[in-house]
C-alpha cells in the first residue's frame, strides 16, 4: 500500500477541497464579522472607517460586563456538573455493567434521545418543568412538595437542569471512548502491585481518561457558550447570556454590537480551547 | 477433605488444594492441587486453552475459584483480593502504565507499601541499575523496545520482593534470539532472590530447562507433575508422552504379568513393558506405553526383548540429531532419533528391525474409563 507523505503534491490536491470549503464557509464569514465589528460611523457601508470604538462602548457598560461574567459562571457550573455526572455514567456503563448486551442497551437508551435536534429537546423541557409539568406532578405525587414549584420553568434552575441533561452526553462520550481503550490488564497489574480499587482509579484510570474528560469539557464549554435556544425556551425572556445578547442586538438591527459580541464570544471559545490543548495534546489521543 | 485434616505446612510458599474454576458450563480449571516449596521455580506447561492462565489468575486473586483453597506462605487467602496477597505478576503483554515513566512505574509497588519517598528513590535506582535499565528511568513505555519493556515489567514486579512471582508467558513476546539470554538471566535471578516463580508457558524447552518442578496440564486438569527429568523420562499418561517431543506412544491391550513385567499386545506385535509402581491391569484392558525415540536400537541383538519390523519413510537431519520416521504393520508410525553425528545408517525405503531394552518402555496409567 502506498502512503501519502506530508507536503507531497498528492497531499496538497487531496486537502484542497476541504481547504476551500473551510475558507469559504468558516474563515471568510469570521473575517467579515471581525471587520463589521470594527466599523466606525453609523451607516452600513464598506467604506466605514476602522475603529475600536464599538468594543470600547460595549466593554465600558457595567451591565454587559456582568453578563459576560454571568455567562462564564453558568458555563463553568454546567461544565462541573456534566463533567462529574458524565464521568460517573461513562464509568458505570463501561466498567460496572459486565454483560455486553446490557451495556449496549443502556448506552443506546442514553444516546438515542440525543439524535433529535437541540431545539426540540430544549422545547421538550417546557412541559416537563412547567407549573403543571411532569416534574412538579411527580414530586407532589410522592409527597415531597405540596404546591407546585414555580421556579423550575423560566428560571436559572430550569435552564441549568435542561442544559445538564442536554450536554451530559457530550461530557461522557469521550470518557467512554477513553475508558474502553484502557486494557483490563493495566487495572489488574495495579491491583497485583498492591493498589486497592480507589488508588487504581486515582492513579491509573483517571489519568488515562483525562484527555477524554478535557475533550468532553471543551465540547460542553463550546455548546453552553453558544446555547441561546435553551435559554430562550426554558428561561423565557427573563434571562440572557452572551448568546442571547447576539440575537437581541441582531433583532434590534444593531449590526456593529452584534458583531462585537460575536467576536468576543469567539475569543472566549478560542481561549477555552487553547487552555484545554495545554492540558492534553489531542494529537496524542489514540496513539 | 476438610481444612482440619490437612496440616498447614508453613514452609510452603504456595499451596493449591483442589482448585476448580468454571465459566458458565465450561470448566477451565478442574481439581488442580499443587505444592510449591520455598524459592522454587515451577513451570506450568500445557497446550493452548488448558487452563494455565486461569490457574495463575486464581493464585493472583484476579479470578475467584468456585471450589478449593489457596494458601500463600501457609496463610489461607482464597477469598482475598489481589492487593492483599503476597504476590506479584508479570503479564504477557507486560501491562506497563502508559502515562508513567519507568522510574515511577517501578516505584509504584513501593509507593503502595507507603515507603518513604527517599527510600523509594534509592531502591528504584538500585533495581533499575541491577536490571541495566538505569538510563531509561525517565522514558515512557511507548519509547521502549520489546526487550526493554520486558525488563521494566520484571523490575516493577520484583521491586517489592514478593513471596511469589507469577509470570504468564513472560518471554513469549520477545524474539527468538533474545529468549535464550533472558531465560538464563531469569533463572539466575530467581535463584539469587529466593522468590518462587510460577512460570506459565506452552513451550516445553522453556519448561524443562527452567523448572525445578514441571506441571503438565491438559483439559483443565494436571496430567503429571514432578522434576523435569522425571516427567521427561517417565511420562505417566499417553497425553504427556505425546505432548513431550521425541516419544513413541504405542496403544494396545494388556496381557499376562510375569515378574513385574506386563505383556502388551499392539498392532506392531507383542511387547514386554515393566509395571514398576503400577497395579497390574486386568487382562484385555486398553492401555498405552511409550518409548523415547533415541532409546531405540538399530538391528538389535537376540537378547533385546522388544523388536519391531519397520520400513523407513523419511530421514531428516536436524544438526544435533537425525530423525527417522518409520512405518510398521497397520500404518503405525515410529520415530527413531540418532544422536552424535554418526553417518547415516538407514536409507529411505529400507526395511529394518528396531528394538529397545526392557527398562526403556514406560507404561502409562490406565486411561479413566
Ligand atoms: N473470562 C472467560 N470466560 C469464559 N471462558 C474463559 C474465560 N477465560 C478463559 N476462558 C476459557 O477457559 C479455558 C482456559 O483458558 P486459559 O486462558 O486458562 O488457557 P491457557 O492455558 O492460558 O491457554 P493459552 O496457552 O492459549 O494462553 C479456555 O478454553 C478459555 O476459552
Ligand atoms: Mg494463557
Amino acid at each position: 500500500m502506498s502512503t501519502i507523505r506530508l507536503r507531497s503534491p498528492a497531499a496538497f490536491w487531496l486537502a484542497l477541497p476541504a481547504g476551500l470549503w473551510m475558507a469559504l464557509a468558516v474563515v471568510l464569514p469570521v473575517l467579515l464579522i471581525v471587520w463589521v465589528s470594527l466599523w466606525g460611523g453609523t451607516s452600513v457601508s464598506p467604506n466605514n472607517p476602522i475603529t475600536f470604538d464599538n468594543y470600547q462602548r460595549f466593554l465600558s457598560n457595567q451591565n454587559y460586563l456582568w453578563l459576560i461574567g454571568d455567562t462564564l459562571v453558568q458555563t463553568a457550573m454546567i461544565m462541573a456538573i456534566t463533567g462529574v455526572l458524565g464521568y460517573c455514567i461513562a464509568y458505570f456503563l463501561t466498567v460496572k455493567v459486565a454483560s455486553p448486551g446490557w451495556r449496549v442497551a443502556l448506552f443506546l437508551a442514553f444516546v438515542i434521545p440525543f439524535w433529535t435536534s437541540t431545539l426540540i429537546r430544549a422545547i421538550a423541557f417546557v412541559p416537563f418543568l412547567g407549573v403543571n409539568g411532569l416534574l412538579n406532578q411527580a414530586l407532589m405525587a410522592i409527597g415531597l412538595i405540596e404546591r407546585p414549584i414555580q421556579a423550575f420553568l423560566y428560571s436559572r434552575l430550569g435552564i441549568s437542569m435542561a442544559q445538564v441533561s442536554l450536554y451530559t452526553l457530550l461530557a461522557s462520550g469521550p470518557v467512554v471512548y477513553m475508558l474502553n481503550s484502557i486494557p483490563p490488564a493495566l487495572r489488574e497489574a495495579a491491583m497485583t502491585l498492591k493498589a486497592p480499587p480507589i488508588i487504581v482509579f486515582w492513579r491509573i484510570i483517571l489519568p488515562l481518561t483525562l484527555p477524554g474528560i478535557v475533550i468532553g469539557q471543551v465540547l460542553v464549554f463550546l455548546n453552553v457558550l453558544a446555547d441561546f435556544i435553551t435559554v430562550t425556551t426554558v428561561g423565557g425572556n427573563k434571562l440572557a447570556f452572551l448568546g442571547n445578547l447576539i440575537l437581541l442586538f441582531y433583532e434590534g438591527s444593531q449590526i456593529r454590537a452584534t458583531a462585537v459580541v460575536s467576536v468576543l464570544l469567539m475569543l472566549l471559545m478560542l481561549a477555552g480551547v487553547t487552555l484545554a490543548l495545554r492540558v492534553v495534546d489531542i494529537r496524542k489521543i489514540g496513539g | 477433605m476438610t481444612l482440619a485434616d490437612v496440616p498447614v505446612i508453613p514452609q510452603l510458599d504456595l499451596e493449591l488444594r483442589h482448585i476448580r474454576k468454571r465459566y458458565g458450563d465450561f470448566v477451565a480449571v478442574n481439581d488442580v492441587s499443587l505444592q510449591v516449596g520455598k524459592g522454587q521455580f515451577i513451570c506450568l506447561l500445557g497446550p493452548s486453552g488448558c487452563g494455565k492462565t486461569t490457574t495463575l489468575r486464581c493464585v493472583a486473586g484476579l479470578e475467584e475459584p468456585d471450589a478449593g483453597d489457596i494458601l500463600i506462605g501457609g496463610r489461607e487467602v482464597t477469598g482475598e483480593p489481589p492487593w492483599k496477597r503476597d504476590i506479584a505478576m508479570m503479564f504477557q503483554d507486560f501491562a506497563l502504565f502508559p502515562h508513567m515513566t519507568v522510574a515511577k512505574q517501578v516505584g509504584f509497588g513501593l509507593e503502595m507499601l507507603k515507603k518513604p519517598k527517599a527510600q523509594i528513590a534509592a531502591r528504584v535506582a538500585e533495581v533499575l541499575k541491577a536490571f541495566e535499565i538505569g538510563h531509561l528511568a525517565e522514558r515512557r513505555p511507548a519509547q521502549l523496545s520489546g526487550g526493554q519493556k520486558q525488563r521494566v515489567a520484571l523490575a516493577r514486579a520484583m521491586v517489592t520482593e514478593p513471596r511469589i512471582l507469577l509470570l504468564d508467558e513472560p518471554i513469549g513476546a520477545l524474539d527468538y534470539s533474545l529468549r535464550e539470554t533472558v531465560m538464563l538471566e531469569l533463572k539466575t535471578l530467581q535463584k539469587r532472590s529466593g522468590i518462587s516463580f510460577i512460570w506459565v508457558t506452552h513451550d516445553q524447552n522453556e519448561a524443562f530447562s527452567l523448572g525445578d518442578h514441571v506441571v503438565v496440564m491438559n483439559h483443565a486438569r494436571i496430567e503429571q507433575q514432578g522434576r523435569p527429568d522425571e516427567v521427561l523420562s517417565r511420562p505417566r499418561t499417553a497425553f504427556v508422552a505425546g505432548f513431550i517431543q521425541g516419544n513413541n506412544v504405542l496403544e494396545g491391550k494388556a496381557g499376562l504379568v510375569r515378574d513385574g513385567v506386563l505383556e502388551v499386545m499392539t498392532a506392531l506385535g507383542t511387547f514386554r513393558v515393566p509395571l514398576l509402581d503400577l497395579a497390574p491391569p486386568a487382562a484385555g484392558s486398553a492401555l498405552s506405553f511409550s518409548v523415547r525415540a533415541e532409546r531405540l536400537i538399530e538391528r538389535p541383538g537376540e537378547d533385546v526383548p522388544n523388536r519391531i519390523a519397520l520400513r523407513c519413510i523419511t530421514v531428516e537431519y536436524f544438526g544435533a540429531f537425525r530423525r527417522h520416521v518409520l512405518e510398521g504393520a497397520g500404518g503405525t508410525v515410529v520415530k527413531y532419533d540418532q544422536f552424535g553425528a554418526l553417518p547415516q545408517s538407514i536409507r529411505e525405503g529400507e526395511n529394518i528391525v528396531l528394538g529397545w531394552s526392557l527398562d526403556n518402555g514406560v507404561l502409562h496409567r490406565a486411561p479413566p474409563a
